[in-house]
C-alpha cells in the first residue's frame, strides 16, 4: 500500500514525542558534559618556533624564488620532524615511556603561510612535559637536519615555555556539549519517527476512512473517572440469592 | 506486546466500565452515544434497524461498554430495547448491570427457558437485558442453529431494538454468525490500540459473512482541547 506523508504528519509525529526528544537530548548533553569534565583528561599544548633560513653570505638580497624554495624546504622539514629518526631520539633522550607512534600523534608541525617559520606544537596532559618534548624535538631536529641534509639553516627562534595560567586545549566543554545535543537530537528524532511509523494502530477518524473505507458512525472519548452510581436491576423471575459468575455454571 | 496492552486495557475498562449514558446523561460522552444512535437511524432510509451486532477485531476494545450505553440511549428514546450478551465465552453484561447470570441467552437458545422469563427488566425504563447464561461448550454451533433464527423472530415480536454484544471477530466466529443473522453490524475500533491490519481483517470477515456493516465506532478517542464540541453545554 502506498503511503504518503505530509509535512504536517511529520511535525505531528515529532510534536507527540516532544518529551522523548527533549529527554534524550538532555541525557546526551549531560553525558557529554560529564565525560568532558570528569572523564577526559585535559590536554595542554605548548609550541616552539623554528626559523629556516639558508645562510649563504654572498646572497644578501632575498628574492621570491628563494623564499619559495625555503617554503618548499619547510614542507620537507615537516616530514623530517615527524619521522622516526627524530622522534626515536627524542624518546630516548627524554626516556619517555610511550611509543614513537604515540609521540607522533602528540606532535603537530605547522608553518605560517609563505613564511620561513616552522612551529612545533606538542600536546600533553602535562604542560611541562609538552614543553620538554617540544624543546627536545626542536633540538634533535636541528642536529639531525644538518646531518641528513648537510645544511645548517635551522635556528630555534623561541623555546617552548610553560606560561602561567595555561588553559587546556582539549576538551572544549562547549563544543562537546553541543556535539552531545546534536547527537541526542538525531537519535531522538530518529526514535520518534521509528516509533511513529512502527505504530500500526488506528487512531483517528481519518485512519478509519484510510484503512477500512467504512463510515465513522461515532466517536467515543476516553471514559475517565466518571463517578459511579449504583444501579441495581431486578429480575422479573428467578430471583437468586447468591452471586455467581456465569463461567462457573454449566462448565 | 499487543496482547499485554489489550489485557491492561481490558482490566482498565472493567474498572471504568460505567453506564455513562444512564448515570451521567449530560456528559459529552453520553452525548456521543446519542450521536451514534442518530447516525444508525439515519443510515437506514426505509425502515428502522431492529437488530444490531456490536463487535470488534480484538478483545478489550470497548464492545460491551459501547453496547450497554447504546442500548441505554435507545431506551431513553422510548424504544423497547433488548441488550443480549451474546459473548458466550467471556460474558460481561451482568457485571455492567450488576445482574445474576444463572439463566440467560444459552438457556433460551437451547429452549430450556422462554425468552421473557430469562430477560431482566432494568431500572432504566424500556431497557431489558438478556445475560449470557451458563457458558456452553459450543457457542458457535448454538448461534448458528435454527433455534437462533426462531429466537430472533420472538425477539422482534417483543422488542423494538435488539443489540447483540459479541466476542471479538478475529478470535472466534461467533460475531460473524450473528452479524449474518442481524440486520446491521457495527465495528468498534479502539483508538491507539486496534491494529489497522486487524481491523481490516475483521472487516473482511464480516463482509464475507454477508453482514451489513454500517460503520465503525471509534472508541477511546483522545479528545484534544481544541475540539470545542466536547465542552458544549458542559459548564
Amino acid at each position: 500500500m502506498e503511503e504518503t506523508l505530509t509535512l504536517k504528519e511529520l511535525f505531528q509525529a515529532l510534536k507527540k514525542r516532544l518529551w522523548l526528544i527533549g529527554l534524550i537530548t538532555v541525557i546526551t548533553a549531560i553525558v557529554s558534559a560529564v565525560l568532558t569534565f570528569f572523564v577526559l583528561t585535559p590536554m595542554y599544548d605548548v609550541k616552539t618556533q623554528l626559523l629556516v633560513n639558508q645562510t649563504k653570505s654572498e646572497q644578501q638580497i632575498y628574492n621570491t624564488t628563494e623564499l619559495q624554495a625555503n617554503v618548499q624546504l619547510i614542507n620537507t622539514y615537516n616530514v623530517i620532524i615527524k619521522s622516526p629518526t627524530v622522534l626515536d631520539k627524542v624518546r630516548k633522550n627524554l626516556s619517555l615511556e610511550k611509543s614513537t607512534d604515540e609521540l607522533n600523534k602528540q606532535i603537530s608541525v605547522t608553518s605560517a603561510e609563505e613564511s620561513q617559520i616552522v612551529e612545533i606544537v606538542v600536546e600533553d596532559k602535562s604542560p611541562e612535559m609538552a614543553a620538554k618534548i617540544a624543546n627536545e624535538t626542536a633540538k634533535v631536529f636541528k642536529a639531525e637536519v644538518s646531518k641528513v641534509m648537510n645544511v645548517d639553516n635551522v635556528n630555534i627562534l623561541s623555546k617552548a615555555v610553560v606560561k602561567e595560567n595555561i588553559k587546556p586545549v582539549k576538551p572544549i566543554p562547549a563544543l562537546n556539549i553541543l556535539i552531545g545535543i546534536v547527537i541526542g537530537l538525531i537519535i531522538s528524532i530518529a526514535t520518534a519517527f521509528v516509533l511513529e511509523f512502527s505504530d500500526k494502530s488506528i487512531k483517528t477518524e481519518v485512519d478509519i476512512e484510510k484503512y477500512l473505507d467504512l463510515p465513522v458512525m461515532g466517536t467515543v472519548a476516553n471514559i475517565e473517572e466518571i463517578p459511579a452510581s449504583p444501579s441495581r436491576s431486578s429480575r422479573v423471575s428467578n430471583q437468586a440469592s447468591s452471586r455467581v459468575r456465569g463461567e462457573s455454571i454449566g462448565s | 506486546m499487543a496482547r499485554k496492552k489489550n489485557q491492561i486495557n481490558d482490566k482498565a475498562l472493567t474498572v471504568k466500565r460505567r453506564l455513562v449514558a444512564h448515570t451521567n446523561p449530560k456528559l459529552p460522552v453520553a452525548e456521543q452515544y446519542r450521536t451514534i444512535r442518530s447516525n444508525i437511524q439515519f443510515s437506514s432510509l426505509d425502515e428502522d434497524i431492529r437488530s444490531l451486532v456490536m463487535t470488534s477485531s480484538g478483545p478489550g476494545e470497548g464492545k460491551s461498554t459501547t453496547a450497554a450505553n447504546l442500548a441505554i440511549v435507545y431506551a431513553q428514546q422510548g424504544k423497547k430495547v433488548l441488550l443480549v450478551d451474546a459473548d458466550l465465552r467471556k460474558p460481561t453484561a451482568h457485571f455492567s448491570f450488576r445482574l445474576e447470570n444463572h439463566i440467560g441467552f444459552t438457556n433460551v437458545l437451547t429452549k430450556k427457558t422462554k425468552l421473557l422469563e430469562a430477560v431482566y427488566q432494568t431500572d432504566i425504563p424500556n431497557l431489558s437485558i438478556l445475560t449470557s447464561g451458563p457458558i456452553p461448550p459450543n457457542p458457535s454451533e448454538l448461534l448458528a442453529s435454527k433455534n437462533m433464527d426462531e429466537l430472533l423472530e420472538i425477539m422482534y415480536e417483543n422488542f423494538d431494538f435488539i443489540l447483540f454484544d459479541t466476542p471479538p471477530t478475529l478470535a472466534v466466529t461467533d460475531a460473524q454468525i450473528l452479524s449474518n443473522k442481524a440486520e446491521a453490524t457495527l465495528l468498534v475500533v479502539s483508538s491507539g490500540t486496534t491494529d489497522r491490519n486487524a481491523a481490516q481483517k475483521a472487516k473482511e470477515l464480516l463482509t464475507n459473512a454477508k453482514a451489513r456493516l454500517l460503520g465503525v465506532i471509534l472508541n477511546n478517542r483522545k479528545i484534544e482541547s481544541k475540539d470545542y464540541y466536547y465542552y458544549y453545554g458542559n459548564n
